[in-house]
């Protein structure tokens, strides 16, 4: 019977449950926090939480102290008067409205914090208290107590700018959609007028209506415009703002004049229109931009804060940054190795995923190499330190992400160039324009008709074609589950040369499964499913899942006993059970002849064979279809691994991948990116692990699958949500789709632009058409763009 | 008549302004920066939930004051 834990809610089985008086819990962690709620007056949190489950409390073995040290509060701690301090935090485990009401109540409860708001969407909070009443440190212990962990990030300079202008850019755009739907409105009536008549009394009460819309508009939302305008002419430059701010102030100036007396119809709707239209390309442009910055800070969080250290004999313990070399430092199972080193006492095998990619454990004997950030799985070792923590290897790969985030170069966009062309070509007709009719007509004639150029070659269409044709490409691919962090990605995509491709969890699996099985004597199969059920190795993980199909129980074996990551040892039935590699079972003078060039696992009873298991990593499912689309594509392909050669090349052969690159360390794989950058080549790299960290980050344009490592995917620019490789193909086409609508549009506005200049420099343009005109325009192109929407077909 | 449309004209107009003074406010104060907690915190309205949104209050504005 299945029964839900009191305190997190999820369904567990009544066996496994701990009961306490009627209450049942699925872990002590979720008894301690329910025991704390209770004492401390705060039941109703499980009114609040109803029947909705909650993340088991988070168990943190990480000492808080480290909030408390110097080095902590230079880097996130803002002091604001003389006895308050403020910090950012992340809070991991929030789930629901419950939990934040839960967390809230409890930091506002405690005395000496005097702000503690934690916002919903993004598990972000920041934290005010009091010096002299507690220390940070104590603040995430009530955090912890009540089952949630935080970590500090820090919210840069750049970071708060974006934000803040984001936020800018969004109020100028409702003041502007404000104006434009409203003057549009009150447009009805004075066109309907210049049809049907109207009195001179109201059309000066709707000019003076539309003035009263059409000011913030153009002084507020349009200030980006005049800033860009002032820019560009301090650069000595002509752009698109240049010619929209002309343009829009001119209109404005000549129906200030009509509607102070002058004859004719004033223009205020075409001035609201032109900055409306161009300000929503300038916004879809702003929003979505990526959010690189808390990564670096999360990979600081798994760093150990201390470890422990032997000093004449004796166990001491040293925060990382105070180690130096050729100190000699313990390591325990599960611990990560804080600097690189060589081993002195001890062998044990380490977890390499961080630096190499590949999942199978490495063992390391007296002599071998230690690279900081791999963690120890099983047994205790010393080492001796070779570098101190500033120099060791995981500071060196967060300093190089630190480095390329803040420098990642961004392709220039030739459109800029095109809108340079076009202002100036539309100016200088304006402004001949102006002139031949000053002769022909007189100054009123000639300011009317310069304007109507100027408000009928207005650039909105040219404007939205980039940004709408992508926001409509990005939606596409959001509904295909592949989500872009920034909108211009797409057009970089589309232009690729090279693509770099990381081998495991990529185009493999990333996990080893038996591909061939030899059995000698079949009475075993139960003895080797226990023997294997006792590890976590992922060579035994493999075998036992391809042998726990059959639902039978495991044999009873005894006095198992496990080899740091070669192999096991056990007693089954009075007879000596070895099960491990080949090396492993050479040791006791057992001999297995394979010429195979799979991973091996072999079990022997008394000495003799009984069991031969061979195993690999598979491809994925479509590996083999992405590199076929993107050799029709003419894109170079290139495959780069931690893995040994013998691997790579395999998986290239099979892939049919004639660039390949076996023993690549991080640093490696980053260097070859920037290489390639070098030669002018556009580069997308496509990985996965904490090792592809650097690369993803050098390249033009990162893509990884969202079941990679935390800091892969918060690093990449293009995510797979749903972990397929077609995707990937999906990702091109539609990229090459999109920047061929983009194409297609300004095309259209620049043919637009044609054909309605000349009827303008005419002088037969009359305000009605010039409104309508330029919004048609506009239209078309979203309409253009929409295609990209129905062209399920081609994708 | 002239009158009364001029009137209607300004008044609607007034009115439209008054709003979108509103809703530049409420952009401004953050109102819409977390939704989800601004709208499950209507759920939270019991008599302690409503002294606890007090008390809150109450520091914020020490630490302004101070």
């Amino acid at each position: 019977m299945k029964i839900a834990c009191s305190h997190c809610h999820i369904k567990f089985d009544k066996s496994v449950l701990i009961e306490q008086d009627d209450l049942f819990f699925c872990c002590k962690g979720c008894q301690g926090v329910y025991g704390l709620l209770h004492d401390s007056g705060l039941g109703s949190f499980y009114d609040k939480l109803g029947s909705r489950t909650i993340q088991a409390p988070i168990n943190t073995s990480s000492d808080a102290k480290k909030f408390d040290t110097q080095s902590f509060h230079k880097r996130y701690v803002k002091s604001l008067h003389d006895d308050l301090f403020e910090v950012d935090l992340m809070i991991e485990g929030i789930h629901c409205a419950a939990c934040v009401w839960l967390s809230e109540k409890v930091l506002y409860d405690t005395d000496g914090i005097v702000q503690a708001d934690i916002n919903f969407s993004n598990n972000k909070a920041k934290i005010v208290w009091q010096k002299d009443k507690i220390v940070l440190s104590s603040i995430i212990e009530k955090i912890r107590q009540i089952g949630y962990d935080a970590y500090a990030y820090d919210l840069d300079e750049v970071e708060k700018k974006a934000v803040k202008e984001k936020k800018e850019y969004y109020l100028k755009l409702v003041v502007a959609v404000f104006g434009s739907l409203n003057i549009m409105m009150i447009g009805i009536a004075k066109y309907t007028g210049f049809f049907t008549g109207m009195d001179k009394e109201i059309l000066s009460a709707v000019h003076v209506a539309e003035f009263i819309l059409a000011t913030p508009v153009l002084f507020f939302s349009g200030s980006v415009f005049f800033k860009g305008a002032y820019f560009n002419i301090k650069n000595r430059n002509i752009g698109m703002d240049t010619l929209v701010a002309t343009g829009a102030t001119l209109t404005y100036i000549f129906s200030v004049y009509v509607m102070l007396g002058g004859s004719g119809y004033s223009y205020f709707d075409s001035v609201v229109m032109i900055i409306t239209f161009v300000l929503v390309g300038k916004y879809l442009e702003k929003i979505g931009k990526k959010n690189a910055v808390d990564i670096v800070d999360k990979m600081r969080a798994t760093i150990p804060v201390d470890c422990e250290i032997i000093q004449n004999n004796k166990i001491v313990s040293k925060l990382i940054d105070e180690i130096q070399v050729g100190d000699i430092v313990l390591l325990k199972p599960g611990q990560k190795a804080p600097v690189d080193g060589i081993v002195l006492e001890g062998s044990g095998s380490f977890d390499e995923s961080s630096i190499s990619g590949e999942s199978m454990p490495i063992i390391k004997n007296k002599t071998n190499q230690i690279i900081s950030g791999t963690i120890l799985e099983d047994s205790t070792i010393k080492y001796k330190a070779t570098t101190n923590f500033a120099h060791s290897t995981t500071n060196e790969i967060i300093k190089t992400i630190e480095n390329s985030l803040a420098s990642k170069p961004a392709i220039q966009k030739k459109a800029n160039q095109l809108s340079k062309y076009f202002s100036v070509s539309i100016l200088s007709v304006a402004l001949l324009t102006f002139i031949w009719w000053f002769f022909v007509g007189g100054f009123e004639i000639a300011l009317i008709t310069a304007i109507s150029v100027i408000v009928i070659a207005c650039p909105c269409a040219l404007a939205l074609s980039t940004p709408m044709a992508v926001v409509v490409g990005i939606s596409k691919l959001a509904k295909l589950k592949v989500l872009f962090k920034e909108a211009k990605y797409l057009e970089i995509l589309s232009k690729a040369t090279t693509v770099v491709l990381d081998k495991t969890g990529t185009l493999t699996n990333g996990k080893l499964s038996v591909v061939k099985q030899t059995i000698y004597d079949d009475k075993y199969t139960q003895a080797i499913k226990a023997i294997v059920s006792a590890s976590t190795h992922p060579v035994s993980k493999a075998v036992y899942n391809y042998i726990n199909n059959d639902n039978k129980t495991t044999a009873d074996i005894n006095n198992i006993k496990q080899n740091s990551g070669q192999g096991f040892s056990a007693i089954y039935k009075e007879q000596n059970m070895i099960a491990g590699s080949i090396d492993y079972l050479e040791t006791f003078g057992i001999f297995v002849n394979t010429n195979s060039s799979h991973t091996i696992f072999c079990v022997a009873v008394d000495e003799k064979l009984v069991a031969v298991y061979e195993l690999s990593d598979e491809l994925k499912e479509n590996s083999q279809k992405l590199i076929e689309y993107l050799n029709t594509q003419n894109i170079n392909i290139v495959m780069l691994s931690g893995d040994r050669q013998i691997v790579v090349d395999k998986v290239a052969k099979k892939l049919k991948i004639k660039k390949r690159y076996a023993n690549m360390s991080p640093k490696d794989k980053a260097n070859f990116i920037t290489k390639l950058k070098q030669n002018q080549e556009i580069v997308v790299m496509i990985g996965d692990g904490i090792n592809d960290a650097v690369a993803l980050s050098k390249a033009d344009i990162s893509i990884s699958m969202a079941s990679g490592s935390d800091i892969s995917v918060k690093l990449s620019d293009i995510i797979i949500l749903d972990n397929s490789i077609n995707k990937i193909i999906q990702c091109f086409k539609v990229s090459k789709l999109t920047y061929r609508q983009i194409k297609q549009n300004l095309g259209l506005s620049l043919i637009y632009n044609m054909a309605t200049i000349p009827v303008a420099v005419m002088g037969y343009v009359i305000p009605l058409v010039a409104a309508l005109s330029m919004s048609l325009s506009s239209l078309i192109v979203v309409a253009n763009s929409l295609r990209i929407k129905n062209t399920k077909d081609k994708i | 008549m002239n009158g009364i449309l001029i009137v209607g004209l300004f008044v609607g107009l007034s009115l439209s302004i008054i709003v979108l003074a509103f809703v530049i406010w409420g952009i401004k104060t953050e109102q819409f920066d977390d939704a989800q907690k601004q709208n499950s915190g209507l759920l939270f309205d019991t008599a302690d939930d409503l002294n606890d949104a007090i008390n809150k209050e109450n520091k914020k504005k020490q630490l302004h004051k101070s």
